[in-house]
């Protein structure tokens, strides 16, 4: 009977919140007073711990559990200060007249998306608000796929949807292509060469936005996402450093520190790294989603995690005083 | 009954059961799993059949005439003997093939962009933190300096790690380790952002408690 | 201490023959141009010339302005061309205040143009005389490239040297890789405790270096595997993989004379979804609880997934990769970590095979190469942003050119 009493309370659990009024917002008293209890309830694993109690692995994932769930339900708006890697990115955008040609590589797939799908959506939102034709690409398989879910979000804002943007005309999305960067290589003589067609079937050169779009010389910005290889650092090494276009990125937060080396070489025009970089993207090009939502969770589980170092170097100096005593 | 809706009951389902790992191992967790590593193998599969063999090859050659992409299906042939014992030696021409072109196209890739122009740009922010910067500019410019020279010496293989030379690349040794502590730091941003993902999910389509 | 005061002598050495260059009298070539006058505007002189350095396709045009561009009223130049071929002309370009040069990147090497350049001010077109024809052509090798070229013969040339010095018996150094203990040491261990070793040899195909890498530190293993007849299992995301592991560990078995103890299903494919490999390999773990795991090759983001459930089964994990981003998992999650070119010193010290070691001591030159630079660099920016020096800034700047890739 033990053995499943775990089930019993998650199914339990899972009813209460089928249940539960939708949507379920908590005031500020009451998320200021849930996030008091958190804290209290990390002090008390603390001091549990410095008495000698070693609390086990789950109770780790309980807690950074409820720290990542908790904000959803509460009101607090964290500031957010653009950082200087994201306002160049975005300078570079802002810079580009009505009518850029911005080419914006799709490189992740849906398990980097909660990252880098908020940042997709602020550059279209963007894109399309401020008259940039955008032709789309990837070199990962689902990056088309994530593009089209970012285009399909953003053309139901009123102000987009009122422009009555019209596909291979405004933007196009010539789909997905193998090779990796020899597909980045190829590029740089020739797109039709590499992308005959678009993600629908269409001939290239049946597609107005493509009319004297050879190469990277007819391309004013490149906007790429990525997640991981091929992406950020192919496209820097071949498609800035052979055929000198300007490349801005928004990466994962675990690639981009692999990234700033070249940021700071001045290779790469601008970065958004990470959850924290997408808010910040979002800020700049003042299309608010996801990203902005998602950061006060973010910064609740840092907090939990940056507990959990502090009581797990307590637990650590305790078992050396243990030990040394029990030497003594 | 909507479809989409059985899809989100579906996807929910199977994310709880891959959560529930973090408790224990157990066969709600080992039928996800099984789904999951079943459906990745057909879908990579479906996704290389049709844009590699279909699109590239059957298309590209049968409507479009592109004979030079017989070179890759030959090629690509000859790489599947190596599933087999007596002719498997035929496999390391394509390899050798990939090997090389990959080679020829990353060696002065990697070595102008990630080699010569970080040294470029090592001796450059110095030159900036002279001519411009403030205290903190130029402190942090002589960080990177200590730092990359430091790293190097760690990585240098052909001295033994001994007296001045040990110590020195005992700091280059430090720099690593507080560069890897940062980059964990960035990277359980990441997993929490994985997470969020998730959870946003299921409090949004599927509870639909949250807007 | 005989070290020491070699080191700083030639540190002493350095810095004393900069500063002497540093106090040279020089002199200064700068002389300061005599504005021109508004009232004695000339026409403007255009010359366009092949652009170098290019794969053809782009003509440059420059000109000189006598003083438009101080005018009340100035807009910017327009750039006009004449394809004399098609006869047609066009213009191409208003370029901005401050250019006095523009790349016009669409003209085809089949025709030749010639190009004027007018000035635009208070609505009117002051027109300069047409330059010379010009074609445009591809050039064979890019000059500005010209110290990649000879940077690239040196350490090529050190690495290759090396590989035929190694090929020829001569004994190369390669400083002790304290990680390789850590490997002998989990072996013995699994085979102490009976318990079955995992290895996987990063997620990459065998296009991948640190997948060979691996591959090679696999084989050192197996043969001890082999010889303490321990369970070997290997999960691999590519089928190619599989194969040459398999080579590998038969070959292990053959030699230390078990070739019946090999079976086939020692390495088994899984699938090439990242993730659904890692959900595999967690499981193996999970479930044979190995006493040793080995992580040797190129990984993403499921390291750390892999590296936390293997500390979490009380395994003792070596780890070695290059990738950057997933040192900092294995740093932390297992028992040693072989840090980026480590895994390949591995590979070179355990394998002994010429070409590896060979490349090894001829990235050590690259990298020494990159030091001095460096170091000589700042010597030269700080002794010159402190001395105002035209020769340490000639330094600086040779430095720069050879450093700058285009």
């Amino acid at each position: 009977m033990k053995k499943y009493y775990y089930w019993f309370i998650l199914i339990a659990l899972i009813i209460v919140l089928i249940l539960l009024p939708k949507p379920l917002i908590v005031s500020p008293t009451v998320s200021t007073t849930l996030t008091v209890l958190l804290g209290l309830a990390l002090v008390v694993v603390l001091v549990l711990t410095l008495r000698g109690h070693m609390i086990g692995r789950r109770t780790v994932f309980l807690f950074i559990g409820m720290s990542l769930t908790l904000p959803f339900f509460m009101n607090f708006q964290m500031p957010i200060k653009v950082s200087p890697e994201v306002q160049t990115l975005f300078d570079a955008m802002a810079k580009l007249p009505s009518g850029s040609k911005v080419l914006a590589a799709f490189d992740y797939d849906p398990p980097s998306a909660p990252e880098l799908q908020p940042q997709a959506e602020a550059f279209m939102a963007y894109a399309f608000k401020h008259d940039l034709k955008v032709i789309i690409m990837g070199l990962w398989p689902q990056g088309p796929q994530q593009a089209n879910m970012a285009i399909a979000k953003v053309l139901q804002q009123p102000g987009i949807r009122a422009k009555n943007l019209r596909y291979g005309v405004d933007y196009v999305n010539l789909g997905f292509q193998s090779g990796n960067e020899f597909v980045i290589q190829r590029m740089g003589t020739s797109f039709s060469g590499m992308f005959p067609r678009d993600i629908y079937n269409t001939d290239y050169d049946k597609i107005p936005l493509l009319n004297g779009v050879e190469n990277f010389s007819n391309i004013d910005f490149v906007f790429n996402l990525s997640a991981g290889y091929p992406g950020t650092v192919e496209w820097v090494q071949i498609a800035v450093d052979r055929y000198g276009v300007k490349v801005g990125a928004g990466n994962t937060a675990v690639q981009a520190p692999s990234v700033y080396p070249y940021l700071s070489s001045h290779k790469l025009t601008g970065l958004a790294g990470g959850m924290s970089g997408a808010a910040e993207f979002e800020q700049a090009t003042k299309e608010i989603g996801k990203a902005n939502t998602y950061i006060l969770s973010q910064s609740f589980s840092h907090m939990v995690v940056i507990a959990f170092i502090i009581i797990g170097n307590a637990a650590l100096f305790v078992s050396y005083r243990k030990s040394k005593q029990k030497g003594a | 009954m909507d479809s989409a809706l059985i899809g989100t009951w579906l996807a929910a389902l199977l994310t709880l059961g891959i959560m529930s790992f973090i408790y224990k191992d157990n066969l709600y967790y080992k039928v996800c799993e099984a789904i999951f590593i079943g459906i990745s193998a057909g879908y990579w599969f479906i996704t290389y059949f049709w844009d590699s063999l279909y699109r590239k090859a059957w298309v590209g050659i049968v409507h479009q005439g592109d004979y030079i992409l017989l070179g890759g299906v030959i090629l690509g042939a000859m790489m599947l003997t190596r599933l087999f014992g007596k002719i498997g030696w035929i496999a390391r021409w394509p390899l050798a093939f990939i090997v090389g072109a990959t080679a020829g196209l990353k060696m002065m890739v990697y070595f102008t962009t990630n080699a010569m122009a970080q040294v470029h740009g090592t001796v450059n922010d110095m030159m900036a933190a002279f001519s411009g910067g403030d205290l903190y500019d130029l402190i942090g410019r002589l960080v990177i300096l200590i730092g990359t020279v430091t790293g190097l010496i760690y990585f240098y293989f052909s001295k033994e790690h001994k007296g001045v030379f040990g110590g020195v690349a005992k700091v280059g040794t430090w720099f690593l380790m507080i560069t890897f502590g940062a980059s964990f730091g960035y990277t359980v941003m990441s997993r929490m952002s994985l997470l969020l993902g998730r959870i946003d999910f299921l409090l949004t389509d599927w509870l639909k408690l949250v807007k | 201490m005989i070290a020491l005061l070699r080191i700083a002598k030639s540190v002493v050495f350095i810095s004393s023959l900069l500063f002497v260059m540093s106090i040279l009298p020089t002199h200064s070539v700068y002389s300061q141009d005599a504005g021109p006058s508004v009232s004695d505007l000339g026409s403007i002189t255009v010359r366009a010339h092949d652009t170098d350095n290019d794969a053809g396709g782009a003509i440059t045009v420059e000109w000189d302005d006598p003083g438009y561009e101080k005018l009340a009223g100035f807009v910017g130049f327009l750039i006009w061309r004449t394809n004399t071929l098609a006869g047609t002309n066009d213009s191409v370009e208003v370029t901005p205040f401050g250019t006095r040069t523009y790349d016009d990147r669409s003209v085809s090497d089949d025709s030749t143009y010639s190009y004027s350049v007018a000035a635009l001010v208070n609505g009117e077109r002051l027109m300069s005389a047409p330059s010379v024809q010009v074609r445009s052509s591809k050039q064979w090798f890019d000059g500005r490239l010209t110290w990649v070229l000879i940077l690239g013969l040196i350490i090529c040339g050190a690495v290759i040297y090396f590989i035929e010095s190694a090929k020829r018996g001569t004994k190369l150094f390669l400083r002790r890789i304290a990680g390789l203990e850590a490997i002998d040491e989990a072996v013995g261990r699994a085979t102490e405790m009976g318990r079955p070793i995992l290895f996987v040899a990063g997620i990459q195909d065998m296009d991948d270096v640190q997948t060979i890498a691996g591959l090679t530190i696999l084989g050192s293993i197996a043969r001890t595997v082999a010889e303490y007849d321990t369970k070997i299992n290997m999960p691999v995301r590519a089928s190619l993989v599989m194969t040459a592991a398999r080579e590998t560990i038969k070959q292990a078995y053959i030699t230390a004379g078990r070739p019946d103890a090999y079976n086939d299903d020692m390495v088994h494919y899984v699938t090439d979804e990242q993730f659904g490999f890692v959900a595999a390999v967690d499981g193996i773990m999970v479930r044979e609880r190995p006493a040793a795991c080995f992580f040797l090759g190129a990984f993403f983001a499921e390291s750390l997934i892999m590296a936390e459930t293997g500390n979490s089964i009380g395994a003792i994990q070596v780890a070695g990769t290059a990738m950057p981003a997933q040192l900092p998992f294995f740093v932390a999650a297992c028992d040693y970590t072989l840090i980026g070119e480590e895994l390949f010193a591995a590979s070179a010290y355990l394998s002994e095979e010429p070409r590896q070691l060979g490349s090894l001591k001829g990235a050590d030159v690259g990298k020494a190469i990159a030091m001095i630079v460096i170091l000589v660099g700042v010597i030269a920016t700080t002794i010159a942003s402190a001395w105002n020096s035209e020769s340490m800034l000639w330094i600086e700047n040779l430095l720069r050119q050879m450093f700058s890739t285009g």
